[in-house]
C-alpha cells in the first residue's frame, strides 16, 4: 500500500515513437500473414477442386507454381503481365480508398489503348516524345472517362457499379467498331491496325539483357514511378488525406469541411488516368498495334491486386507480381496439364471472399494478440 | 426508315420484346426484393450464370427439363445464400463479396463446361432440354394479340406473373412488410422484435430464386445451350432497371420492358445492315441515360418535398 500517488512518468518522445512504430509494424505483419494464409487456403481449395474432378493435381500445381520460371520467355510473360496488373491495382486503389467501387478500369484501358495507338500511328514524332505524347493523350482521355461516372456518383448519386460497367460495355463495342471499320487497313487479312511508329515502341527487355524475355518492356519503369506517385498522393498530400477521410467516414468528412463531391469525382478520374497508363502499355510496349480484345479479361484483376494489398500502394507491386505469377502459371497449367486456366479465377474469387470476410480477419488478429499477451505474461 | 418503323410496330417485334425482357425482368425483381431488404445484390449476374449452367448440365444428364429447372434454381439460391453467409455472418463487404461470386460463377462454369465437353465456348455439343412453349387456346387465334401473348416460353409467363406475386408479397404479406421495414431502417426493425438477419437471408434467397429463373430461361428457353458468360451484363442491366423503376415492382417491369425493347430493336436494326456494334450499344447507353434521368428525377422530387415543407412551415 503506497500512500503517495505515482508520479507521472516523464514523457519519453523517442520511446513513445518506437512503441507506436513497433505497434504499426506488428499490425502490418499480422495483415501480411493473414494475406499469406488466405492465399494458401485459396490454393488449397483449388487443389481440392482438382482432386474432386479427378485431374492430376500434383502435375497441374507443379506447372502452375513453377511454370513462369521454367523458360525465359515465360518469365518475360510474367514481367509483362505484372506490369499491367500493378498499374491496374494502383488505379483501382485510389477510388477504393475513398470507398467508391469504380469498376471502369476495363473500359478505360480499351479507350486509352485506342488513343495511344492513334497518336503513335498517325502523328510523326521524334524519339522520347513519341512515347510520352501518346501516353499523355491516353491519360487525359482516361481521366475524362473516369470523371464521367465520378461526376454521376458525386453529384447525382448514380450507382457507380452500374454506370462504370455500362460504360465499359459501350467502350468495348466502340473499340470493336472502330478497329473493324477504321483502324484495320483495307485489304488486311486479319483484324488489326498497322504497327505503331518505331519511335513509339517501348524498348523490350530482350534487347537490353540479351535473353529472350518475350514482350516485357521498359514500362516496368512506369511502375516504379507510379508506385511512388500514388503513395505520395495518398499519404503526403491534402487530397490524399481527403480521400482517406472520405473512405473512413463520408459524413464526417463532409462535416469536417471537405468538398466530398469534388474529391470523389476526382478519385474516379485519377484512377482512370492511371488505368490509361496500363492501356497505353499494352499498345506501346506489348502488342505495338491494336488487336481485337486488347485488354479483355483484365477488368477485375486490378481489384484482386489492390485488395490483396489492402489498397496500400507500397504493397501493390508485391501482390501484383504474385498474382500475375498465378495467372501466367494458370495458362501454362492449361497447356501442360489440360486443366482449365479458369481455376485461377476460382482461386481469385476465394481470395476475395476470405479477405473481405471481416469476422475471419478479426478472429485471426484477436487470436494472435491473445497469444502474444499470454507469452508476455509467461 | 419506313422499313424500321414497320418492324417496330409489328406483332413479331412486340413478341420479341417480351422474349428479351424476360431475362432482365426476373433478375430485376430479385434485385428489387434484395434492395428493399437493405442489401444491394450485385451478384445477380453470377447467380444467373450458375443457374443457366447447372440447368443445362442437369437437363443433359437427366434428359428432363424440369429437373434441370430445379437444379438451376437450387444452384442460384445456393449462390445467393453463400453471399448472404459471407455478408451477414462473416461481415464481408457485400459489394466485394458479390464481385467474388460473379468471378467464381464465370470461372467455375467455364471450368466445368471445359471439363465435361472439352470445349470452352459452349455446351452446344450436348443435347440439352428446353422449357416448354405455351400455346394458349382461344387467345392464340385473336389477331395481333394472339402471336404476342400466346406461344411464349413458360418462364416468360412466370416472369410477368412474378411481378404481381412480388408486389403482393412486398406490400400485402407480413413477411414482405417486415422485409421492407428492415431495408428502411434495420435498427428500428430490430427494436420492434424483427429478426433482421433472418429477413435479409430471406431477401437474398428470394433474389437468388428469381435471378436463377432468369438464368435458366437464358439457357433453356431463349436458346438451348449454355455459352460462357452468356448473361452478358443482364444482371447489371437488371440492377439499373430497379433504380429506373423507382424501386417498385410495376416500375421495375416497365423499366425492364424499356431495356428489352432497346435490345430487341438492336437485333432488328442489326438485320437492316446498321453496324452491329453500334446497335449493340443501345441497351447500355439507354441504361446510362436512365441512371442520369432517374437521379435527376429523384433530386427534383427532393426539392419539391423541401419546398412543400417550407411552405407548411411558413403558414
Amino acid at each position: 500500500m503506497q500512500a503517495t500517488l505515482p508520479t507521472a512518468p516523464a514523457f519519453d518522445r523517442a520511446a513513445e515513437r518506437a512503441r507506436v512504430q513497433q505497434e504499426r509494424r506488428r499490425s502490418a505483419m499480422i495483415d501480411f500473414s493473414v494475406t499469406l494464409g488466405t492465399i494458401a487456403l485459396a490454393l488449397l481449395v483449388g487443389f481440392l477442386v482438382m482432386l474432386i474432378v479427378g485431374k492430376d493435381p500434383l502435375l497441374a500445381y507443379s506447372s502452375l507454381l513453377s511454370g513462369p520460371l521454367s523458360r525465359s520467355n515465360r518469365t518475360g510473360r510474367w514481367i509483362e503481365d505484372a506490369t499491367t496488373l500493378i498499374i491496374l491495382g494502383l488505379s483501382v486503389s485510389i477510388p477504393f480508398r475513398a470507398r467508391q467501387f469504380s469498376l471502369g478500369a476495363q473500359g478505360q484501358m480499351f479507350i486509352a489503348a485506342m488513343i495511344a495507338a492513334v497518336v503513335a500511328i498517325y502523328l510523326p514524332m521524334p524519339p522520347v516524345v513519341a512515347v510520352l505524347l501518346p501516353l499523355a493523350a491516353a491519360m487525359v482521355v482516361g481521366f475524362l472517362v473516369g470523371l464521367l461516372p465520378g461526376l454521376m456518383k458525386a453529384y447525382l448519386n448514380a450507382n457507380e457499379i452500374v454506370s462504370t460497367l455500362m460504360l465499359n460495355a459501350v467502350i468495348v463495342l466502340l473499340y470493336d467498331f472502330l478497329l473493324t471499320n477504321v483502324f484495320t487497313p483495307p485489304g488486311s487479312q486479319s483484324l488489326r491496325s498497322e504497327l505503331i511508329q518505331p519511335n513509339s515502341m517501348l524498348l523490350r527487355l530482350t534487347a537490353i539483357f540479351g535473353v529472350n524475355l518475350g514482350r516485357a518492356n521498359l514500362a516496368v519503369l512506369f511502375v516504379a514511378i507510379l508506385v511512388i506517385a500514388v503513395w505520395a498522393l495518398l499519404n503526403r498530400t491534402p487530397f490524399g488525406y481527403e480521400i482517406r477521410t472520405i473512405g473512413a467516414n463520408e459524413k464526417f468528412a463532409r462535416y469536417g469541411g471537405i468538398n466530398t463531391r469534388r474529391t470523389i469525382a476526382l478519385s474516379f478520374a485519377i484512377g482512370g488516368a492511371i488505368a490509361a497508363v496500363a492501356g497505353a502499355h499494352l499498345v506501346l510496349g506489348v502488342h505495338q498495334r491494336l488487336i481485337p480484345g486488347i485488354a479483355a479479361g483484365l477488368g477485375f484483376e486490378g481489384i484482386v491486386v489492390a485488395l490483396l494489398a489492402r489498397n496500400n500502394p507500397l504493397f501493390i507491386p508485391i501482390t501484383g507480381v504474385f498474382y500475375s505469377y498465378l495467372r501466367v502459371g494458370g495458362d501454362i497449367m492449361e497447356q501442360e496439364a489440360a486443366v482449365g486456366a479458369e481455376i485461377v479465377q476460382v482461386i481469385q474469387a476465394v481470395i476475395i471472399l476470405l479477405l473481405t470476410a471481416q469476422v475471419l480477419v478479426d478472429y485471426v488478429k484477436a487470436r494472435s494478440r491473445r497469444a502474444r499477451s499470454v507469452s508476455c505474461a509467461a | 426508315m419506313e422499313q424500321a418503323l414497320q418492324v417496330i410496330f409489328s406483332a413479331t417485334f412486340i413478341a420479341a420484346v417480351l422474349r428479351v425482357t424476360t431475362p432482365i425482368l426476373l433478375p430485376a425483381l430479385g434485385g428489387l426484393v434484395a434492395e428493399l431488404g437493405g442489401v444491394a445484390n450485385i451478384a445477380l449476374e453470377g447467380i444467373m450464370l450458375t443457374a443457366a449452367c447447372a440447368g443445362v448440365l442437369i437437363s443433359v444428364a437427366t434428359q428432363s427439363e424440369w429437373l434441370g429447372l430445379l437444379a438451376g434454381v437450387a444452384m442460384g439460391v445456393l449462390m445467393a445464400l453463400v453471399l448472404a453467409f459471407f455478408h451477414l455472418n462473416l461481415k464481408a463487404d457485400v459489394i466485394l463479396a458479390a464481385i467474388a461470386i460473379n468471378i467464381l460463377a464465370s470461372g467455375s462454369t467455364i471450368f466445368v463446361v471445359f471439363l465435361l465437353t472439352g470445349d470452352k465456348g459452349s455446351t452446344s455439343a450436348l443435347v440439352s432440354k428446353q422449357m416448354p412453349f405455351v400455346e394458349i387456346p382461344l387467345i392464340r387465334d385473336i389477331p395481333l394479340l394472339g402471336p404476342i401473348v400466346s406461344g411464349q416460353n413458360l418462364l416468360t409467363y412466370v416472369a410477368f406473373i412474378a411481378v404481381a406475386l412480388v408486389a403482393v408479397f412486398l406490400y400485402r404479406t407480413r413477411a414482405g412488410i417486415h422485409l421492407r421495414a428492415v431495408g428502411e431502417n434495420p435498427e428500428a426493425a430490430r427494436s420492434v422484435g424483427i429478426n433482421v438477419r433472418a429477413q435479409q437471408y430471406l431477401a437474398l434467397a428470394l433474389s437468388g430464386l428469381l435471378a436463377a429463373l432468369g438464368g435458366v430461361y437464358l439457357s433453356m428457353g431463349y436458346v438451348k445451350f449454355f455459352a460462357r458468360d452468356m448473361t452478358a451484363g443482364r444482371g447489371f442491366i437488371a440492377l439499373a432497371a430497379i433504380f429506373l423503376g423507382g424501386k417498385t415492382p410495376l416500375g421495375t417491369m416497365i423499366a425492364a420492358l424499356v431495356f428489352g425493347a432497346a435490345e430487341a430493336l438492336s437485333v432488328q436494326l442489326g438485320n437492316l445492315r446498321v453496324p452491329n456494334q453500334l446497335v449493340q450499344m443501345i441497351p447500355y447507353v439507354a441504361t446510362l441515360v436512365a441512371l442520369v434521368v432517374y437521379a435527376l428525377a429523384q433530386r427534383q422530387r427532393a426539392i419539391a418535398r423541401q419546398r412543400k415543407f417550407r411552405q407548411a412551415q411558413a403558414t
